[in-house]
């Protein structure tokens, strides 16, 4: 047996995104994204050789996160195999059949996998005024969605989204032009989508966290497996690439 | 070409302003020198046009009041923190949000600089609520080549656009260094654009390395020198992002008296000097 090795919950995300990455797939993220950069790195490094990754408003290609930077528009990141230019990316995620995996957010997210980062009560007069969704809407053309979140909690997985920066299924599914949201990742557990309902269900719960943790923090109630299964930890080799891509620490801090 | 910062604003923002596009992306390049020079003379714009992911600039022109509408995708902080101002605007209502996409603002401003009447978006944008939101921006109509429903966007021409660079040359010809963000394309589909460089552009500079001299002189009206002029924000080949700075601002402005004190802190209180 090998022996326990402390990681952070930033760190167990960023390797269970690793996780869903395939070789030689386009990934691509936006704002507030060292995570799932992390998660393609690390997933290059391991499962994913010749994955490629589009690091959201910087139009790097392929940055070598040496280091992982906190800002998706910081020059370090153009230090890549490519660069492209920002309206040039926003172009191409327009083709509907390039970019495989969409790592989205929000400040709401809901059993649908509709993400919210615009308005938070009635849109006109909002309660909370959150930033907006830059490009958001695109993850309806994309062949999966990845969602991530570092809060779980009631006031971010809601019932439904007060606004739809971001769409999850559609009650007609047909009108969504990619595969729609995936899996999503959070603090406490990974929740998949059922292929017949479109609704969140729980996957995985974190080593540690109860499924009435879960429920307790969470505003919809997801389906439940048939079998839960705590999530795996990462392991030592995928611990030691991300502290050497992020020697800051920011997949460690307040986790 | 040349000017200062109070000669470009005090000449060519005039009062009464339609749409004025600011540059930069998150907490890059924004052009704050330019920005500064607006809240010190109090000149604003009766719309705001941001890049597809606005920051400070965005902020302090809304707090300042200098501009009833923000069109615009994003205007935050990204790991800093939601933007004060803007919440504190919009959610009172003292400025009102005309909602876009990246999608919108690029294809929109491609729109704007090529002469095109509107543009046609990727099916599945609609599934967003940001096109329902913003019904004078939107409109659906029949593809008519294939008989499809199609959301197609308005162009955006601003009449202003305020950019950062890295260098110009005495002919006005932009010499950019690292990412450009959407920065040209707003140049290019505006009628007056003001560039914000760091310094002239040493001779021989352009013509060593002339594919970063992506915006030529004549789509430039006028070019202000302003050395370390984006911080607190970065200046991309130049020098990073102040996060200390970033972080007091959005300490202050959580407040209407923290706002103002940051201006007078700044510099930033109304000087009623003209041009």
């Amino acid at each position: 047996m090998s022996v326990a090795v402390e990681y952070s919950i930033g760190e167990l995300m960023a390797a269970v995104m690793a996780r869903q990455l395939r070789p030689s797939e386009v990934a691509i993220m936006g704002a507030v994204s060292a995570l799932p950069q992390a998660a393609c790195r690390l997933a290059q490094l391991t499962t994913a050789p010749g994955l490629w990754f589009i690091a959201g408003g910087s139009g790097a290609v392929n940055p070598h996160l040496e280091p992982l930077v906190a800002s998706s528009c910081d020059e370090r990141l153009l230090n890549a195999e490519a660069v492209m230019t920002l309206p040039d990316v926003i172009l191409v995620e327009g083709r509907g059949d390039l970019i495989n995996v969409f790592f989205a957010g929000g400040l709401q997210i809901d059993a649908r996998g509709n993400c919210n980062l615009g308005p938070i009560g009635h849109w006109t007069h909002p309660t909370l005024r959150g930033p907006g969704g830059v490009g958001l809407p695109f993850v309806s053309r994309a062949g999966r969605v990845v969602i991530y979140s570092m809060s779980h909690d009631r006031r971010t997985f809601v019932e439904r989204v007060d606004f739809v920066s971001g769409p999850g299924f559609p009650a007609d599914p047909r009108e969504l032009r990619g595969g729609g949201p995936s899996l999503i990742v959070t603090p406490l557990c990974t929740m998949d989508f059922d292929p017949g309902r479109h609704l969140a269900r729980l996957a995985t719960l974190h080593s540690g966290v109860t499924l009435d943790q879960v429920m307790e923090a969470t505003g919809f109630a997801p389906i439940l497996p048939v079998k839960l299964e705590t999530t795996p930890a990462p392991t030592p080799e995928e611990l030691s690439i991300l502290r050497r891509l992020d020697p800051a620490g920011l997949l460690r801090v307040g986790a | 070409m040349f000017l200062s910062s109070a000669e470009a604003i005090g000449r060519l923002v005039p009062e009464g302003t339609g749409l004025l596009a600011v540059g930069g992306m998150h907490m890059h390049n924004n052009p704050m020198e330019l920005v500064r020079e607006l809240v010190r003379r109090r000149r604003g714009a009766r719309r705001l046009l941001t890049s597809p992911s606005a920051s400070l600039a965005a902020d302090l022109l809304i707090g300042a009041g200098l501009v009833d509408e923000v069109a615009t995708a994003y205007i935050g902080f990204e790991h800093l923190g939601l933007a004060p101002a803007y919440r504190r605007a919009a959610e009172s209502g003292t400025v009102t949000v005309l909602e876009l996409c990246e999608a919108a603002i690029v294809h929109g401003l491609y729109a704007g600089a090529g002469g095109l009447p509107f543009t046609a978006l990727p099916a599945g944008l609609e599934l967003s609520d940001v096109s329902s939101a913003n019904p004078e921006h939107f409109h659906t109509i029949t593809d008519p080549f294939t008989g499809v429903r199609v959301l197609v966007a308005a162009p955006l021409r601003p009449d202003v656009a305020l950019i950062h660079a890295l260098a110009a040359d005495e002919l006005g010809n932009v010499f950019f260094a690292g990412a450009h963000f959407t920065d040209r394309l707003m140049a290019m589909a505006a009628k007056t654009v003001i560039v914000q460089v760091e310094r002239m552009a040493n001779a021989g500079e352009i013509a060593a390395q002339p594919a970063e001299s992506v915006l030529p002189g004549f789509l430039v009206t006028a070019v202000v020198v302003a050395p370390r002029g984006c911080l607190p924000t970065a200046s991309h080949r130049a020098y990073g992002y102040d996060e200390p700075a970033l972080r007091s601002y959005l300490k202050l402005a959580r407040t209407e008296d923290g706002f103002a004190e940051y201006l007078q802190i700044n510099g930033m209180v109304a000087t009623g000097v003209t041009a």
